[in-house]
């Protein structure tokens, strides 16, 4: 259509820089967001011990006492995956509060009045959930490890599993945002979080299989974005059986695309 | 220079309830600092988020340096710097990454980066701190950070939202003071909004007076106070009767004065002087002390709304202020 190629060629060029730029804000945010975490990092190690709990009480208790059919896996194999899963929720579902903090901060204002696209913002902040949720999940892999669970650390693996908790942490951090306008309040956004982990956790193959609830149960453990989280990283670190980690892996694509889609049309919502 | 850097015609926002901006229509010329004066609530800030595009007009037009921020929001955002009037500094960043941050959000060239950073820390007088976590720092230097972080885009204008607020005295002056002197150096276009009338007066070239969403006046501070016809003048006196004599000499006195302090309405206050203390002497009254009060741009809003803007911050955002900073600071 373009009759001057030249132009068209300074076209594309532009977009590369306009896609170049856009990149690069996405990682400046969350280049902040870890810098953060550099200054002072006790929040991981806090948040570390009640996935400890979990994994010391909860599934040395149920490892003894054999109640779950976890076939040629012990309980605690079984289980670390949710355990690992759950532990990088807590960061993202929660991560709404951070965002509502800065808006009564004037922060939020601030850095809205940057030329930075607001999609991006979203992005950032989602992404830093995501890079958050590693650091987490490294403090229970190592916990894991200690208990002498047998766990595949074949580097490949490892590093899939990061990547599943990273694009999970993005997944829910935008749930978190798609919230905060909502709900508005630091208080309410505590409530909020705390009324959906429970669900979401217990409806999920977290700590049991699928296959035991009752079928309304079930239909709503197949829905839920977790255990998909979960079967990936279960196949990735205990049974390295990869029947199922495209549906996974398409799953939670999907699921994080649409949230953070629609926290980016809803983000700004927050302000007024 | 006498480019218009905010252009707004006729504009508007509404909320469900309420009419928060009602059609304004002002010019601000490039290279001045021009403040928006009004009360709390009188729709100052609704304004400067319009401008920055922070929300949309209900209707109207506004554009920055010819640019329509409806039309072309990144661009305008591109050439803004904004200090909102919340804290809006991050204190779990040392200063020198807060200002970073806002260097690479704003796109400036890596190459320059540093070189900027180290010119606006060294410009407000912030390098010895400048790695200290910011959740350590006092207000006035939380405040020339937020100033930092905008200039590092190097803005052809600068909002403020009220700048002072929350601030000690010293703290108030050291902040005026540099607002004047990034005009007077770079010409930077300061646009400003305040309830302080006399963060006002020391500082804008022109101002805008706000009221309930309606611009009811704008122009020069000393412009503005003239159209003010007339001023008090008090007079201290124990001489009894000098009430009546005032009133037999053909001075109106406020009703209401005490402590045989009596305030009249003058003009030309200060040639009255002589003659009315001469004129008092020869029929008897002895006065003790005379004082001529000048209009101030709180007599201004008071002729033009009826009402008068409310002397500094109500006690509830003083104490939203306390709050935010203790939080940030432990």
């Amino acid at each position: 259509m373009d009759r001057n190629p030249e132009k068209a060629e300074n076209l594309q060029e532009v977009d590369e820089m306009k896609v170049k730029r856009y990149l690069s804000n996405v990682l400046t945010l969350t280049e902040f967001e870890l810098r953060k975490l550099k200054h002072d990092s006790t929040q991981i190690w806090l948040r570390s011990v009640q996935p400890a709990l979990w994994l010391l009480v909860f599934g040395e208790v149920f490892t003894r006492i054999r109640v779950i059919p976890t076939g040629k896996f012990s309980y605690l194999q079984f289980m670390t995956p949710g355990i690992l899963a759950q532990s990088v929720m807590f960061v993202a579902i929660f991560y709404g509060i951070s965002v509502v903090w800065e808006r009564d901060l004037g922060l939020l204002n601030k850095l809205l009045s940057t030329p930075v696209p607001r999609s991006t913002i979203v992005l950032g902040k989602a992404l830093s959930a995501g890079v958050r949720g590693i650091f987490q999940a490294v403090t229970v892999l190592v916990l894991a490890l200690v208990l002498r669970v047998k766990l595949s650390l074949n580097p490949l693996h490892v590093l899939g599993v990061f990547g599943i908790i990273v694009l999970f942490g993005m997944c829910f951090s935008s749930l978190s945002m798609c919230l905060a306008p909502v709900f508005r309040t630091r208080e309410r956004m505590m409530g909020i979080g705390q009324a959906i982990t429970m669900p979401i956790f217990f409806a999920s193959n977290a700590i049991y299989p699928i296959s035991l609830m009752p079928g309304w149960l079930k239909t709503f453990a197949t829905v839920n974005p977790l255990s998909y989280v979960i079967d990936a990283m279960r196949a990735l670190l205990v049974t390295g059986d990869f029947s199922h980690i495209i549906i996974d892996l398409f799953a939670i694509t999907t699921a994080t695309v649409v949230l953070v889609v629609l926290a980016s049309m809803t983000f700004k919502k927050i302000l007024v | 220079m006498n480019q218009h850097s905010v252009v707004v015609q006729n504009l508007v926002k509404d909320y469900p309830k309420v009419r928060a901006v009602d059609r304004i229509s002002f010019a601000v010329v490039g290279g001045e600092i021009f403040g928006l004066l009004g009360p709390n609530g009188a729709g100052k800030t609704t304004t400067i988020r319009m401008l920055l595009t922070l929300i949309k007009p209900t209707k109207g037009k506004a554009s920055l340096y010819d640019i329509d921020v409806s039309k072309y929001p990144e661009k305008a955002r591109e050439m803004a710097g904004y200090v909102p009037q919340d804290v809006s500094v991050d204190g779990d960043l040392t200063g020198y990454e807060n200002i970073l941050m806002y260097a690479k959000l704003y796109g400036v060239p890596r190459i320059e980066r540093e070189r900027r950073i180290q010119e606006v820390l060294e410009y407000l007088n912030l390098q010895e701190r400048s790695n200290d976590m910011v959740n350590t720092y006092s207000g006035g230097m939380m405040r020339k950070l937020e100033i930092a972080q905008a200039l590092v885009n190097r803005p052809r204008i600068l909002f403020l939202d009220e700048p002072s607020i929350g601030l000690d005295p010293n703290a108030k002056r050291t902040i005026w003071e540099l607002i004047k002197k990034l005009r007077n150096e770079f010409s930077t276009t300061i646009f400003l909004t305040t309830h302080d009338m006399n963060e006002a007066e020391v500082l804008c070239d022109r101002i805008g007076i706000m009221d309930k969403g309606r611009l009811v006046m704008m122009g020069e501070p000393s412009r503005l106070k003239s159209t003010v016809k007339g001023n008090v003048l008090s007079i201290t006196s124990k001489t009894p009767g000098c009430n009546t004599k005032l009133e037999e000499l053909g001075y109106s006195v406020i009703p209401g004065s005490k402590d045989n302090r009596f305030d009249l309405v003058v003009t030309d206050g200060e040639s009255l002087i002589p003659y009315l203390l001469d004129t008092l002497k020869k029929n008897g009254v002895e006065v003790d002390a005379v004082s001529l009060q000048k209009p101030t741009l709180d007599d201004v809003f008071l002729r033009c709304t009826g009402t008068r803007i409310e002397g500094g911050e109500r006690w509830t955002e003083t104490r939203r202020k306390r709050r935010t900073f203790r939080r940030l600071t432990k």
